[in-house]
């Protein structure tokens, strides 16, 4: 009995911290999080809003023609994958333990985004990215200006 | 929402007062994320088109406008599909007189049709006609019914048979669903020619894109002076891709 408690409270646990798993971060979003800053003014917001923002900024780009960056698929892309270490190619973004894997694969969502779209940044973005001094992004803030509101309360 | 009675007017004020300044404080939140690409759709004030001169295109040319648009969107690396399945965004169509034998070769693509069959069909609203004159799938509504592709009369559209991987960031493409030419929309909403026009257009003023509707505009002064048809223009569909020559 005592037992199952345990097993039970691990796997809470696990859940309550799988976010937190800086590893699969993705470079860029590591080397801003290095520099001081963030690209997402609320993390909470964006952990719970991300299926709707996303939803909402594919139809305003295919069927308006509004390609900002904001909200905008191949910037998390971008930002969010990792590389391999030992080959240099960058991992699938949807890859197992790649950013967007993390949390699905704890809620047992499947991702269909990458049914379609590219899963890592293309190689004009990679050029962009290794020659810039600064980690490239056209919108950050630093950590004073975070809303840290409701940042605890997944 | 019950409003006690208690709830008198001085308290009503307060409130809302709050409710204001809560607002406004979303609002310049929203401000300081505004970005400097276009937040305006686009609009039906332009109709975007292309006029080929078939005279002026030789058979490499059209070739190169086929490599050049699979190049930018990734298409016509499908391996497990068979010929019949294999993806064909555009292509080089040749046509023959029955009666003189002269072989006319031009590049076919989506019409771009202000009255596009393929949207009418559309059980899903995924084919869709953007206000600009330009004809798209929605693949994330698509479901891959193909009707589109039977009702298109320029056999312009092709469907995935097999799962894709590094496809172009600016051109996603998966299997079980419909594609075919966008016009280079996510060129043309920078400002740019779409890929197959570009590759033509270091050489010769055969293929042109603009705005049909600008009067001073390179397509709209041509289609104005030459002789140009469109492909079944029979069927009414007044398409924004015209030939002449043919």
């Amino acid at each position: 009995m005592s037992r199952g408690l345990i097993i039970l409270l691990v796997l809470l646990l696990n859940s309550a911290f799988a976010h937190s798993n800086s590893h699969s971060l993705g470079d860029e979003a590591n080397a801003l999080r290095a520099a001081g800053k963030t690209f997402h003014k609320s993390i909470s917001a964006i952990r719970k809003m991300h299926p709707e923002l996303l939803k909402h900024k594919r139809d305003k780009t295919l069927r308006q023609g509004i390609r900002t960056d904001e909200s905008s698929l191949k910037g998390c892309v971008n930002c969010h994958s990792g590389k391999n270490d030992a080959t240099g190619n960058y991992h699938p973004i949807n890859a197992k333990d790649q950013f967007c894997s993390t949390c699905h694969q704890q809620v047992s969502v499947s991702v269909d985004c990458f049914a379609c779209h590219r899963t890592t940044p293309s190689q004009a973005t990679i050029a962009k990215q290794n020659t810039a001094a600064e980690p490239i992004s056209t919108n950050t803030f630093t950590a004073e200006e975070v809303d840290k509101k409701g940042d605890d309360d997944e | 929402m019950m409003m006690s009675k208690k709830f008198n007017r001085r308290d009503f004020i307060k409130a809302s007062t709050a409710t204001t300044a809560s607002v406004t404080a979303v609002a310049s939140g929203i401000t300081l994320t505004t970005f400097a690409a276009s937040e305006t759709p686009v609009t039906n004030e332009k109709r975007w088109g292309m006029l080929v001169d078939t005279n002026k295109l030789s058979e490499n040319d059209i070739d190169n406008m086929v490599s050049a648009c699979q190049q930018e969107h990734g298409w016509g690396g499908e391996i497990h599909s068979t010929n019949e399945q294999k993806p064909a965004w555009i292509k080089n169509i040749k046509v023959q007189d029955k009666a003189t034998k002269k072989i006319t070769n031009l590049p076919l693509m989506c019409q771009h049709c202000e009255q596009p069959p393929c949207v009418d069909v559309c059980p899903t609203n995924a084919s869709v006609r953007r206000a600009d004159g330009i004809v798209l799938v929605d693949k994330h509504l698509c479901i891959g019914c193909r009707y589109c592709m039977m009702a298109c009369p320029y056999d312009a559209r092709s469907f995935v048979h097999e799962n894709l991987t590094e496809q172009k960031e600016h051109s996603p493409r998966g299997k079980g669903t419909v594609e075919s030419c966008t016009m280079c929309v996510h060129k043309v909403d920078k400002g740019e020619q779409p890929a197959c026009v570009a590759s033509v257009s270091a050489k010769s003023d055969a293929v042109i894109f603009g705005d049909l509707y600008d009067s001073s505009s390179n397509i709209n002064q041509t289609l104005k002076q030459v002789q140009s048809t469109q492909i079944r223009a029979d069927m009414n569909l007044n398409t924004g891709v015209r030939y002449s020559g043919i």
